[in-house]
């Protein structure tokens, strides 16, 4: 009898340690963004961002002692993604796909996800399809869809915007830029707004010269301008238009992606007072304490001001490790699935009273949308103007929308 | 149409024509005398606008970024045809080793501007005396605009000059055609050809520090303008200068007058006009049928 429990001991002496390594899994997660050229800021922003996020996360703790882990790699093209998706499945054994500037390179990975039976989690790309037609079960994603601000434009352009009727375009021709047009006249449609379309503009993506278009737009003499474009088109674009004295003719209208920061601090002094902008982060609004620790931990690490693309890796990590904490693993996809459907998650930019969810049929993040205007305010350098004279939009009020989905289905396909 | 809008839309025309031409005219330019495509030619564009961004930083003046950041980014050519471009020539296979080497340079260039100023959006701002507007009639012009329309004006005056009426850009132009003879003549030729890629180098790092207050300074911002710079030098003809500067301004025109009549067709305006340059004259507008080179 001495003996067996001696050898039950010495069993279990050599497998307790066994079973704590066990237990202290890494868990990886196989992360897409652009890294070099124009959207590289982004990709960089949101390693930034990433790693915040897994400091929290690891110092809070994961059932069994795990970690998370992220393993970045630069998404070049769709082609490009799909093959170091199906990698990360494959051979690096990743839980979970995650990240994704570019709405082209998001559907292609959607399909792998989708394929693998893999949690993927965009945090960046913006295109509506991903949460409504081209919905599947095993995509979420933790930053708004350009439905959900071309929506909040249409009641801002309602309530906010007097005495206008006549109303151009101009955005990227592709998918971005074609569907921020089509969701802001379908809302303006719903709103029972009237107006005349007198002129729809598609330059290219990074399109360097504006000044034939700026020129063309005078022309039209739109009362609203509605601009689609991001990043560095916008700076380009708003340098180019300022001395043709664009902004005292018409009201500027750029409510996806506008008032990134990054283009705030990019046009410096250059940006003009007034005009009506958004994005998808403010890093000053709403003036709570978590956003302003978030926004300050981010200076602290990167030594720069965090672009929008950002606070979506950030909460798409919590997201990720909360899920896990609820399941008590991160091998079972369908009761992580689960876990995320409904799943509230406090990102930084909500505002009092309100926590962004998950959105159980369509996977989207829902949130509230912050329009406002252009001004002065050197507290964010080099930005000299950031966006105040905010009007809120609640989540509820934009997303989800069935009538709209069934729309964009009936007019792009499943 | 009224005249204002004729007005207003051929000098937008003009303004975009002169900023191409700035950069295609050294993209031709290296191709008819060092007889290298040069795919990296934006990067140069490039580097003499983080150039100019950085004298910008120290002496706060713009004209000082636009000498600087137009010799730096000619200097960093001239090394580069030195050490690594020169290595090919004459090799087999040598176009195949030229769209590595400078597709190579690319990357390279784009990641050593990352690196050292990292991914944030820069500003360069205009010189006060050019951020005004100016009417031309009752049509406003920014004096930004007016300002590149003239540089270039002088840059093509200046251009003929050089290459017809000196004896430097005699060589130049000999080498064009033949450089084996021209070294027999006793010629320093592969001195030219340094000399010309730094030249050609240094025009695009002057276009990029000119373009920098109306664009984004931002890495991988040169690699936008490779293609519509190579469809100038296409309708042009490769390697004929005064072909960059035909090339441009019908690109400039036609794009400004169809983004007005027809918008939707905007981005494929150049391509329909590089299809039809091809299919009446392959060899682009102002080049000579079956030149003899090299």
């Amino acid at each position: 009898m001495k003996h067996k429990i001696f050898s039950l001991l010495i069993i279990a002496a050599i497998l307790i340690p066994f079973t704590i390594v066990q237990g202290a899994e890494t868990i990886k997660i196989g992360a897409l963004y652009t890294m070099t050229g124009r959207g590289g800021q982004y990709g960089k922003d949101s390693e930034v961002a990433i790693k915040i996020a897994l400091d929290e996360v690891n110092a809070k703790g994961l059932p069994g002692g795990a970690k998370l882990d992220v393993i970045i790699t630069d998404d070049k093209n769709p082609q490009y993604a799909v093959s170091v998706a199906k990698r990360y499945i494959t051979d690096e054994k990743c839980k979970f796909l995650f990240g994704i500037i570019s709405t082209a390179i998001g559907l292609a990975v959607t399909e792998v996800s989708k394929e693998h039976k893999v949690i993927f989690v965009g945090t960046d790309h913006a295109g509506t399809d991903l949460t409504a037609n081209k919905f599947q079960k095993y995509y979420f994603r933790s930053s708004n869809n350009t439905f959900q601000s071309m929506m909040a434009g249409a009641y801002y352009l309602k309530d906010e915007v007097k005495n206008w009727k006549k109303i151009a375009y101009i955005g990227p021709d592709y998918a971005y830029g074609r569907d921020q047009w089509m969701e802001l006249k379908w809302g303006l449609d719903k709103l029972g707004v009237k107006y005349d379309v007198v002129g729809e503009y598609w330059p290219k993506l990074y399109e360097p010269d504006y000044t034939s278009y700026i020129t063309a737009i005078m022309k039209a003499a739109p009362d609203v301008l509605v601009n689609g474009m991001w990043g560095g088109d916008t700076v380009a674009f708003i340098k180019q238009a300022k001395p043709y004295g664009l902004f005292s003719k018409m009201k500027y209208f750029h409510v996806d992606a506008g008032g990134n920061y990054e283009a705030l601090a990019g046009l410096g002094a250059d940006m003009p007072e007034g005009i009506i902008m958004s994005a998808r982060h403010h890093n000053n609004w709403p003036e709570t304490p978590a956003n302003k620790t978030y926004v300050e931990k981010f200076y602290k690490a990167a030594g720069r001001y965090p672009s929008y693309a950002a606070e979506g890796a950030y909460v798409g990590i919590h997201m990720i490790a909360e899920a896990i904490r609820k399941v008590g693993n991160a091998n079972d996809t369908e009761a992580l699935i689960k876990a995320l459907e409904g799943m509230k998650i406090p990102c930084p930019e909500d505002p009092p009273g309100f926590t962004s969810y998950i959105d159980p049929k369509t996977h989207q993040i829902v949130q509230v949308q912050a329009i406002g205007t252009t001004v002065k305010n050197d507290k964010f350098p080099p930005a000299k103007y950031m966006l105040g004279n905010f009007k809120v939009y609640p989540a509820e009020k934009l997303w989800p929308n069935f009538e709209y989905i069934d729309y964009m289905t009936k007019v792009k396909g499943k | 149409m009224d005249i204002n809008t004729f007005i207003a839309q051929f000098i937008s025309g003009l303004s975009t024509a002169m900023l191409l031409f700035l950069i295609s005219s050294g993209l031709t330019l290296i191709f008819g005398v060092v007889n290298v495509l040069n795919f990296a030619h934006g990067s140069f564009y490039l580097l003499g606008t983080y150039f100019a961004y950085q004298l910008m930083q120290l002496f706060n003046n713009f004209w000082v970024g636009l000498l600087v950041g137009a010799i730096g980014a000619g200097l960093v050519g001239m090394v580069i045809e030195f050490f690594f471009l020169r290595r090919i020539y004459g090799r087999a296979q040598e176009g195949a080793f030229q769209l590595l080497m400078t597709f190579a340079f690319i990357l390279i260039l784009d990641d050593v501007v990352k690196f050292i100023w990292g991914t944030e959006y820069k500003t360069i701002p205009k010189p006060a005396s050019l951020a005004g507007s100016l009417n031309i009639g009752s049509v406003m012009v920014p004096s930004y605009n007016v300002f590149i329309i003239i540089l270039g004006l002088l840059v093509v005056v200046f251009a003929w000059y050089f290459l017809t009426k000196t004896d430097t850009g005699k060589m130049v132009r000999a080498s064009s055609l033949d450089r084996i003879m021209l070294g027999l003549l006793g010629t320093n030729v592969p001195m030219i050809m340094t000399l010309v890629f730094g030249v050609a180098t240094a025009m695009g790092g002057l276009a990029g520090v000119l373009a920098a207050p109306l664009r984004t300074v931002t890495p991988g911002a040169g690699v936008e303008f490779i293609i519509d710079s190579m469809i100038v030098v296409v309708i042009g003809g490769f390697g004929n200068f005064w072909g960059a500067l035909l090339g441009a301004l019908i690109i400039g025109e036609v794009l400004s007058f169809g983004i007005l009549w027809m918008p939707e067709l905007a981005t494929v305006l150049t391509f329909i006009v590089m299809i039809i340059v091809l299919i009446v004259k392959p060899e682009g507008l102002l080049a000579k049928k079956a030149v003899g080179r090299k």
